[in-house]
């Protein structure tokens, strides 16, 4: 074992090196040039609170990357580690609220659930001797499918007692986050294990050679059975502390998060082949991927720019460290040299490469404007409202709106920026756009937590999940934040005005009230939804279901299935309904992108008599409208939604609209009616062959 | 014909035959041609992807960017359709937008040496977040009228999206055994230094393998678009995941060197199928996920048992 340490400690080096053998300082100058660029664009960036609120946002990924650097170092990966935050999320729940278990308990088990889950992954791969590659694969769909399975997608716990939340949300000496001493506690614990312990020794013997490893005397599947069992472990434990820190425990906990976990490792200096990894490198690399996320948000960069620069930021760490490393091997391998590739060709390649991507990046960006800006075509909102920015009251500054969609991509969301915009111009306010790329309830924590800290008036969110986002929306209330909803609503307490342009309710009964009237009353029919967890479908569905049972007894739904929000995957659905379901008379798809995908499958299997209603934009089923197969969809009008949540929250921001109003001159669209605390845009509306051409959005 | 050289791919086949057992017990209709039809057209994109995947795989890399790649391509195709321009010409056009993206890769991974995993995971954040970045989620719509179905029409339309498919997948098939293209491909996979002293230059073989594995990508995505008459920009997500399973159920090694593209396609059709069957089984989607990665595991499983069996009996 000593000469293990000996090798591999290299004891004579200076600290630095011992530190970051890797080149893991390149990652220190990236931090400072993050830290120095983000102080000067990014609003309140350089402040104890914001350093404090980034690290917490790094707790759950950072308790993955910990472990996943030991698993990388051993040659292996895994890719199940969201998967099973997942499964463990769910696991808690049940035990906590169905089972009625303490919470201690129910931790303790949820734990154990890791651990077995771990097991699995480390009986597979060193009893079996498969790729840890594809054996985590297999388990990733197996334990999110488990975590589905059990909680039919829907179940969503919450209404955790306030000591457990503590865990996710607390504060220690009331700046730092709870769940930040964990973090520390993981880090020096793996660090010891991992520098310390003969068994952390071993594991880069393991990464550089098992074969070696076995004749050094290592027990080589031991060693590898404990570090895939700790990984199913700190996921769990992850699991707990994202529960703690939304406060709600659904099957979509951790989706995406291996990747994350993945690439901060990988960005630490960590060989993906092996033998090579440490501690410090993996935080410096999760740091250097959390700041460029919050630092973008505070300096009102576009999120995406994130996506881009991390894989920028990957493909540059590793080129450098191999050119380094050529270099410091070069000596010794001069007669190798035909096989060489010399630094100056590497420096011409990744010119042009860089090169070719700007003018891929830049041809696509020119072209998908154009093409936006002619689809828009005959509204040209962008001179006439620019001129009006001139009208914009002058009674001092600017307000600043902070407005979230619940997925930046979504055509629907979209079109509910384009009123937004035209509101914002019209009254002379700054509008910041932001949210989650996919429906992603802890990116929308994240998205509010940093509006906080650069200092907003006001914030509107349309919420994907109320229990998750209460606490922070209230958290900027109190720090005299105007906080309104849109679009889909947060616990009352939590927010001062509800933009509403329909409840589920509402929405669920004019589904179901327009389709039994093509139906005829009687008849079977189908829905495809979202996906599986998506919060507010379910609601409509539990809506559906009830008018159904109320009013309609001849009419019998025999199917929900799942689109993902994915046109292609509702298209194959919605095939396979019309085929097991031969007596289906009309299709009902409640996701914006299902809806033309579900008519595509009905146009092509010929079937006349089927129908598709659903709730959908009207330009993405025009075609579809006027055809014939979709009867009709129903809707508001998304950009007066938009458009009159920035005028709401602009005047709530400049004290013009106070508690108790009755009503709201809005602009274009004149008087708006205001319920209690919420401002009422008007009825669902439905498009049908007759008024569709009259709308474009 | 020599079973042995084949027992991957049978245990593969075998559970297949299984799955489709099950099914033709309990729901018959699923054996309708009009849904076989369908089954093949929606998996005819899918089975593109995984040829040029199982090529990757073989020489011991693994592309995780194709999702990304794949709807890059798509709105690519999308736009470029509605300048107007021929469908022949669209065709080249696509081929060249993938290339150029495989080529990306391939130089990375090839020439630089970087590690396949880490370029093609940067990669596919970058292109995903590019993506969303620059369409901001807007999908193409107006397409011209002959852009679905090429504008010949449904039926032959559908023969084409799955006609171009499998002819591909005879090419490759052919060229992988009797091609010294096809026999480097192995050579590499197996062992690139050996490669290397027997006269193969491995960088060029990775290079092209990357190439082509975009070339199909875009021909996939324009062949998956024209089934449509618009093309959403969130399209393709999770299709590295779908590519990579059927190759590795398909009995490809993923250390590389070891593989057949005979079992990619029964790959394909077993998880393409598992979606479908359920359905008709009347099994509720909640477990579809968990079905899926138990059959990933399950072709793991039976695999080595197989191979324990052989061995007892000699």
């Amino acid at each position: 074992m000593e000469a293990i340490r000996q090798t591999n400690l290299q004891t004579e080096q200076p600290l630095f090196a011992k530190l970051f053998p890797n080149n893991e300082w390149v990652l220190l100058i990236v931090l400072s040039v993050e830290i120095i660029l983000f102080g000067f664009t990014g609003n309140n960036f350089l402040t104890a609170g914001n350093g404090f609120e980034i690290t917490r946002l790094a707790v759950e990924i950072g308790l993955l990357a910990l472990v996943m650097t030991l698993i990388i170092i051993t040659g292996g990966i895994d890719l199940s580690v969201g998967s099973m935050m997942g499964l463990s999320a769910v696991v808690m729940g049940a035990l906590w609220r169905d089972a009625h278990l303490p919470m201690p308990l129910a931790i303790l088990l949820t734990l154990l659930v890791g651990v077995l889950g771990g097991t699995l992954n480390a009986l597979i791969i060193t009893k079996l001797r498969f790729p840890p590659l594809i054996v985590t694969l297999g388990t990733f769909s197996l334990f999110r499918g488990m975590a589905e399975g059990l909680t039919r997608g829907i179940e969503n716990y919450s209404g955790f007692s306030q000591e457990f939340l503590f865990l996710g949300q607390g504060y220690i000496f009331g700046l730092i986050p709870a769940q930040l001493l964990i973090l520390i506690v993981a880090i020096f614990g793996i660090y010891w294990i991992l520098q310390r312990t003969a068994y952390g020794r071993s594991l880069y013997a393991i990464g550089f050679s098992q074969e070696g490893a076995r004749h050094a005397g290592i027990k080589v599947r031991r060693s590898l059975n404990i570090v895939y069992i700790l990984s199913g472990l700190m996921s769990s434990l992850a699991a707990v502390i994202y529960v703690a820190h939304l406060g709600q425990a659904k099957s979509d906990a951790g989706t995406g998060y291996e990747l994350m976990a993945i690439t901060a490792v990988v960005l630490g200096g960590a060989s993906i082949f092996g033998g090579r990894g440490t501690i410090p490198g993996t935080v410096l690399g999760l740091f250097a991927i959390v700041i460029l996320q919050n630092g973008l948000r505070l300096s009102g960069q576009p999120a995406e720019l994130a996506g881009i620069l991390t894989g920028v930021l990957l493909v540059a760490t590793i080129l450098i460290d191999r050119i380094s490393r050529q270099a410091a091997a070069k000596p010794k391998r001069e007669f190798l040299e035909e096989e060489e590739v010399r630094n100056s060709q590497v420096g011409i390649l990744s010119a042009v490469i860089l090169l070719a991507a700007i003018i891929v990046a830049g041809s696509n960006w020119m072209l998908v404007r154009s093409i936006r800006e002619s689809n828009s075509g005959s509204s040209s909102p962008s001179s006439s409202a620019q001129n009006q920015t001139a009208n914009a009251p002058a009674n001092g500054k600017k307000s600043v709106i902070a407005m979230m969609p619940k997925a930046k991509g979504d055509p629907y969301f979209i079109s509910c920026k384009k009123g937004a915009d035209e509101a914002a111009k019209e009254v002379g306010a700054e509008l910041l756009w932001d949210g989650p790329t996919d429906l992603d309830p802890a990116k929308q924590n994240e998205v509010v937590e940093a509006w906080i800290t650069r200092g907003v008036d006001t914030i509107a969110v349309s919420v994907e999940n109320k229990e998750a986002i209460s606490t922070v929306l209230k958290k900027a209330k109190d720090k005299g934040i105007k906080v309104v909803t849109w679009d889909a609503d947060a616990n009352k307490d939590a927010r001062d005005l509800f933009i509403n342009q329909a409840t589920p309710q509402g929405i669920g009964e004019t589904l179901m009230d327009e389709a039994a009237r093509v139906l005829g009353n009687k008849g079977e029919f189908a829905i495809v939804t979202a996906s599986l967890s998506a919060a507010n479908q379910n609601e409509w569905i539990k809506y559906i279901k009830a008018r159904l049972a109320e009013k309609y007894p001849d009419i019998k739904l025999v199917a929900i299935q799942p689109s993902d929000g994915d046109r292609d995957r509702a298209f194959s659905e919605t095939q396979n309904i019309l085929k097991v379901y031969p007596n289906v008379k009309l299709v009902m798809g409640i996701a914006a992108p299902a809806v033309p995908g579900v008519a595509e499958a009905v146009k092509q299997s010929g079937k006349t008599d089927v129908k598709v209603t659903g709730l959908s934009l009207p330009n993405m089923c025009k075609p579809y409208i006027k055809e014939g197969i979709i009867d009709h969809i129903v809707l508001w009008d998304t950009g007066n939604l938009g458009y009159l949540t920035v005028f709401v929250s602009n005047a709530l921001a400049n004290g013009t609209l106070k508690k108790g109003d009755k009503q709201i001159q809005a602009g274009k669209l004149k008087n708006i009616e205001i319920v209690e605390d919420e401002v009422r845009l008007g009825k669902p509306f439905v498009f049908n062959k007759e008024n569709v051409d009259n709308f474009d959005f | 014909m020599n079973f042995d050289r084949y027992k991957r791919e049978i245990s593969a086949a075998i559970a297949y035959l299984v799955l489709l057992l099950i099914v033709g017990i309990a729901a018959p209709s699923f054996f309708d041609a009009g849904n076989l039809g369908d089954l093949f057209i929606n998996n005819a994109p899918v089975l593109l992807l995984a040829i040029g995947m199982t090529l990757v795989i073989l020489i011991g890399e693994i592309d995780i960017s194709v999702g990304s790649q794949f709807a890059v391509a798509s709105v690519a195709a999308g736009m470029l359709a509605k300048t107007g321009m021929p469908i022949p010409v669209l065709f080249f056009l696509m081929m060249l937008i993938g290339t150029v993206m495989g080529a990306v890769n391939g130089v990375l991974i090839g020439w630089l040496k970087l590690p396949s995993i880490i370029v093609t995971l940067a990669l596919l954040v970058a292109w995903r977040d590019g993506l969303r970045w620059t369409t901001e989620g807007a999908w193409v719509q107006d397409l011209p009228p002959n852009f679905q179905w090429f504008g010949i029409g449904q039926t032959f339309g559908q023969i084409l999206i799955v006609g171009i498919p499998l002819v591909i997948f005879a090419v490759f098939v052919w060229s992988l055994r009797n091609l010294n293209l096809g026999r480097a491909i192995y050579a590499v996979g197996s062992d690139a230094e050996a490669a290397r002293l027997a006269g193969i230059k491995p960088q060029k073989v990775v290079f092209g393998v990357f190439v082509v594995m975009g070339a199909l990508v875009g021909l996939a995505a324009l062949l998956n678009a024209a089934r449509f008459n618009s093309i959403p920009s969130n399209t393709g997500i999770g299709l590295e995941l779908k590519a990579v399973a059927a190759v590795v159920v398909g009995g490809t090694a993923i250390t590389g060197g070891r593989g057949k593209l005979i079992g990619t396609l029964i790959g394909v059709a077993l998880l393409g199928t598992i979606g479908t069957a359920l359905t008709f089984l009347g099994i509720n989607a909640f477990w579809e996920k968990a079905i899926q990665g138990l059959i990933i595991l399950a072709a793991l499983v039976g695999d080595v048992v197989l191979a324990r069996l052989e061995r007892k009996k000699k």
